[in-house]
C-alpha cells in the first residue's frame, strides 16, 4: 500500500514538474514567435521603403531628363526603326511603364 | 549532573497553571481566525477589485495597425502612392522647459521649425500634449531621441508618399494626415484601400514583453492594393508635352486624356497646373483641379462630328448632299452666323474638313432639336460618367423642348451645351471603334468591356474617313504623326467673361484617334487661354495631341500604318521595313 502511495507521489511530482516545464517553453517559444513576428514586419516596412525609393530612382521624368542631357538620347522615329513582318507586335494591350 | 527521566522532571512536579494552556489555545485560534478573514477578504471580497489592479499592471491591449493598399500603375511594377512609417513628435510642456536652449536649438534644426515657435507652442504648461511636428521621417526622429530631450516624445504614424510627384497628382490624389483619402484615387477608393485596425490583449512580463495573449487576437486586414488602368510611361510623355505646350504658349492651364478604344481604359489624365502632393503647402487653389473632369466648357467645333454623324445617321443627308455656304455669311433666326473663310459648295466631309458653321447650321436644319437632344444624351452629354471618381461634372445640355430655334444651329456646332473633356473623349469612342461606345475605367480591367452601339458602323467608318480629312494637309495639319494615320476634330471655343463671348479668351482643343486603319487610342487635348502663338485648336492642342499619339503608339508597340521613307537599311532577308 504505501509502495503504491510513494510511485503515486513520485508520479504527481513529475508531473508537476514537466507542467512547469511546458509553460515556460511555452512562454519562450511564444517570445520567439513574437520577435519573428516583429521582424517580419520590419521587413516589410524595410520592403516598402526599397519599393519606394526604386519608383523614385526609376522615376519618368528622371529617367527621360538623364536620357535627353547626360546621355544625349533623342526619342525613336517609324523611320528609324525596323518593322519585321514575320513577327507581328504580340498584340500585348498592357505594356505597362517598366521602371 | 544527576540525569532523570521526562515524568520524574522538577519543572513538571509544580502544578502547572491551567488557565496558561488555555491562553495559548485561544490566541492560536484568534491567528487562524484572523488569517481565515483575511483570505475570505483576498480571495471572495475584493476579489474582483485585485483582478483588476493585477490586469492593469500586466495586461495591455495593443493596436495593431493596418497599412493601407498601396496604388501601383497598369504594369503593377511602378509604385504611384505607398504608405512608410513614420513618427509625430509630441512635447510635454511642463518638462520641456527644461530642456537647454542649445538642444531646442538642434530640434528646430532637425524639424526645419524655428526655435520661436516651439517655444510659443509649449508655453502653456496646464496642457500636457503638444504636437510639434507630426509624419517626421523615422531617421529623423531616431536623431530626436538621441538629443534626449526632456519632455519629448514619439508615436509612430505612417505617412503617404508619392514617388511620380505632381505628373499623377490629379488621378492620385492624396490622403490627409489622418490617413484618409482626400482627393482622387485616394478617395474614390478609400474604402478599398483603408484597411482595419487589428488588436490583441495580451500579459507582459517586468521587462515589457509579451509573454500570452489573454484573448484571442483580431487580426489587422491590410488595405487592398489598387492597379490603375493608368500606363506611368504614357501618363508622362503626355505631361511633357502637354507642359511644353503651356509654356510656349503661355496658356493659363491644359488637360489631355489618352483612351484605350479597345478596353476602355484611362492610359493618361493630365492636367495644368499641377502640384506636389508630397508637399501639403502646395496642396491648395487652382493646381488641385482635375479639369479633365471637373470643369465643363462649351466645346465649340469638336462637337460637328457628332451632328454630322447623326445626320448621316438618320439619312437626312447623305455624303454627296451639298450645301451652298455662299461666302461664310449666313442669316439665321435672326443671328448672323460666319465662318472663318469662304468655302463656297460644300458636301458633309467638306463641311467638317474646314469647320465650317454655316455648313452645321444647314444641317441642323433638317434635324429635330428632340432627335439632336436624344444623340446628345446617348453619347454622354449632360451626364455624370459612369467612373469611379469624386468630382466628375456632369456638363449644361437643356431639354430639347426650351431650345429657341437659333439654338439648335447653335448646338450643332458646339455652343449653347457644356461639357468636360473626358466626355468628348469618350464620346469618341464611338467614331474610334464600329459607332459603339465602350465604358471607361480608371482600373486595370480583367475581361471585356461594356459598350453602348450609338451610330451604325458604317457611319463610324465614315466619320473616320472625315476626321482624317480634318487632320489631313487641308485641315489641322499639326496634328500629323510621322507613320501613323490619324483622325480628328479641332476646336476654338471662345470663353465667356461676364456673360458675353470675349474676344480675347479662348480654348483651343483637338480631340482624335489613331492609327485610323484600326484605331487604338482616343486623344483629347485642351488648352485654356493660349496668349502667344495662335489660339486656335488646330494650332496649340494639334500639335500636343501629334506629340502625345506618336510617343504613345511607340510604347504601345503599335506598327506604322502610313507609308514612312525609312532611314535605315536592313542587311537580314528576314528583316523588312516599311
Amino acid at each position: 500500500m504505501i509502495r503504491v502511495a510513494l510511485f503515486l507521489a513520485l508520479l504527481l511530482m513529475a508531473s508537476a514538474i514537466s507542467l512547469v516545464t511546458v509553460r515556460f517553453q511555452t512562454r519562450e517559444l511564444f517570445v520567439a514567435s513574437e520577435r519573428l513576428k516583429s521582424q517580419a514586419h520590419e521587413l516589410d516596412t524595410e520592403w516598402r521603403r526599397l519599393q519606394l525609393e526604386r519608383a523614385e530612382l526609376a522615376r519618368n521624368a528622371r529617367i527621360d531628363s538623364l536620357a535627353r542631357t547626360e546621355l544625349h538620347l533623342i526619342p525613336v522615329t517609324p523611320d528609324r526603326t525596323i518593322y519585321l513582318q514575320e513577327s507581328p507586335p504580340p498584340a500585348d494591350s498592357s505594356p505597362g511603364g517598366r521602371p | 549532573m544527576k540525569r532523570f527521566g521526562f515524568h520524574e522532571s522538577p519543572v513538571l512536579s509544580g502544578r502547572p497553571a491551567f488557565w496558561r494552556a488555555r491562553l495559548v489555545v485561544i490566541v492560536l485560534m484568534l491567528g487562524f481566525v484572523a488569517l481565515a478573514a483575511k483570505a475570505l477578504t483576498l480571495q471572495i471580497l475584493s476579489n474582483e477589485f485585485l483582478q483588476r489592479q493585477g490586469e492593469r499592471r500586466y495586461e495591455r491591449t495593443l493596436v495593431l495597425q493596418a497599412s493601407r493598399g498601396k496604388i501601383f500603375d497598369r504594369g503593377g511594377s511602378v509604385v504611384l502612392a505607398s504608405s512608410v512609417p513614420a513618427r509625430a513628435i509630441w512635447a510635454i510642456p511642463e518638462d520641456f522647459h527644461k530642456a537647454s536652449d542649445p538642444q531646442v536649438a538642434q530640434l528646430a534644426q532637425l524639424l526645419g521649425m524655428k526655435e520661436a515657435d516651439i517655444r510659443q507652442r509649449t508655453r502653456d504648461e496646464d496642457k500636457n500634449f503638444v504636437y510639434l511636428q507630426r509624419q517626421v521621417a523615422l531617421d529623423v526622429a531616431d536623431k530626436i531621441r538621441q538629443l534626449k530631450i526632456p519632455g519629448v516624445q514619439q508615436l509612430p504614424e505612417t505617412r503617404r508618399y508619392y514617388p511620380e510627384g505632381e505628373v499623377m497628382a490629379h488621378i492620385v490624389g492624396f490622403t490627409n494626415i489622418e490617413d484618409r483619402g482626400i482627393e482622387g484615387i485616394e478617395l474614390a477608393f478609400n474604402d478599398r484601400l483603408s484597411g482595419q485596425p487589428g488588436s490583441r490583449r495580451v500579459i507582459k512580463d517586468r521587462l515589457g514583453r509579451v509573454v500570452e495573449d489573454v484573448q484571442a487576437v483580431v487580426p489587422p486586414v491590410d488595405g487592398q492594393n489598387l492597379q490603375l488602368s493608368i500606363d506611368a510611361g504614357i501618363q508622362f510623355d503626355t505631361y511633357a508635352a502637354l507642359k511644353a505646350a503651356l509654356e510656349m504658349h503661355k496658356a493659363r492651364a491644359g488637360a489631355a486624356i489618352v483612351l484605350d478604344v479597345r478596353t476602355g481604359e484611362i492610359l493618361a489624365m493630365v492636367n495644368l497646373p499641377s502640384y506636389d502632393p508630397n508637399d501639403t503647402a502646395q496642396r491648395t487653389g487652382q493646381a488641385l483641379r482635375n479639369r479633365v473632369m471637373t470643369d465643363t466648357f462649351e466645346p465649340g467645333s469638336i462637337m460637328k462630328p457628332f451632328t454630322a454623324a447623326l445626320a448621316l445617321d438618320s439619312g437626312a443627308i447623305t455624303t454627296s448632299t451639298r450645301f451652298d455656304t455662299g461666302n461664310g455669311r449666313y442669316r439665321y433666326q435672326g443671328s448672323l452666323i460666319s465662318d472663318v473663310g469662304h468655302y463656297g459648295v460644300l458636301d458633309v466631309g467638306g463641311i467638317i474638313q474646314h469647320s465650317s458653321n454655316v455648313g452645321m447650321t444647314m444641317i441642323s436644319e433638317l434635324l429635330s432639336s428632340q432627335a439632336m437632344w436624344t444623340k446628345f444624351s446617348e453619347l454622354g452629354f449632360g451626364r455624370v460618367p459612369q467612373t469611379n471618381f469624386p468630382g466628375m461634372a456632369s456638363g449644361r445640355l437643356r431639354p430639347w423642348q426650351r431650345w429657341r430655334p437659333i439654338e439648335r444651329a447653335t448646338m450643332a456646332y458646339g455652343y449653347g451645351l457644356s461639357v468636360s473633356l473626358i466626355q468628348v473623349a469618350h464620346a469618341y469612342t464611338a467614331f474610334a471603334r464600329n459607332g459603339d461606345m465602350v465604358s471607361l475605367s480608371l482600373l486595370r480591367r480583367e475581361g471585356q468591356p461594356t459598350s453602348v452601339q450609338v451610330y451604325s458602323p458604317r457611319v463610324a467608318q465614315l466619320m473616320r474617313g472625315m476626321l482624317e480629312a480634318a487632320a489631313g494637309p487641308d485641315g489641322a495639319r499639326r496634328a500629323q504623326v510621322q507613320g501613323y494615320r490619324v483622325a480628328g476634330k479641332s476646336g476654338t471655343a471662345r470663353k465667356i467673361v461676364n456673360g458675353q463671348y470675349s474676344k480675347t479668351k479662348y480654348r483651343g482643343s483637338f480631340v482624335g484617334l489613331a492609327p485610323v486603319s484600326d484605331p487604338r487610342i482616343v486623344v483629347a487635348v485642351s488648352i485654356d487661354e493660349p496668349s502667344t502663338g495662335g489660339y486656335y485648336g488646330g494650332a496649340v492642342a494639334a500639335p500636343v495631341f501629334s506629340d502625345i499619339v506618336s510617343s504613345t503608339l511607340r510604347r504601345l508597340g503599335v506598327r506604322p500604318d502610313a507609308p514612312v521613307d525609312s532611314l535605315v537599311a536592313v542587311a537580314d532577308q528576314g528583316g523588312h521595313t516599311r
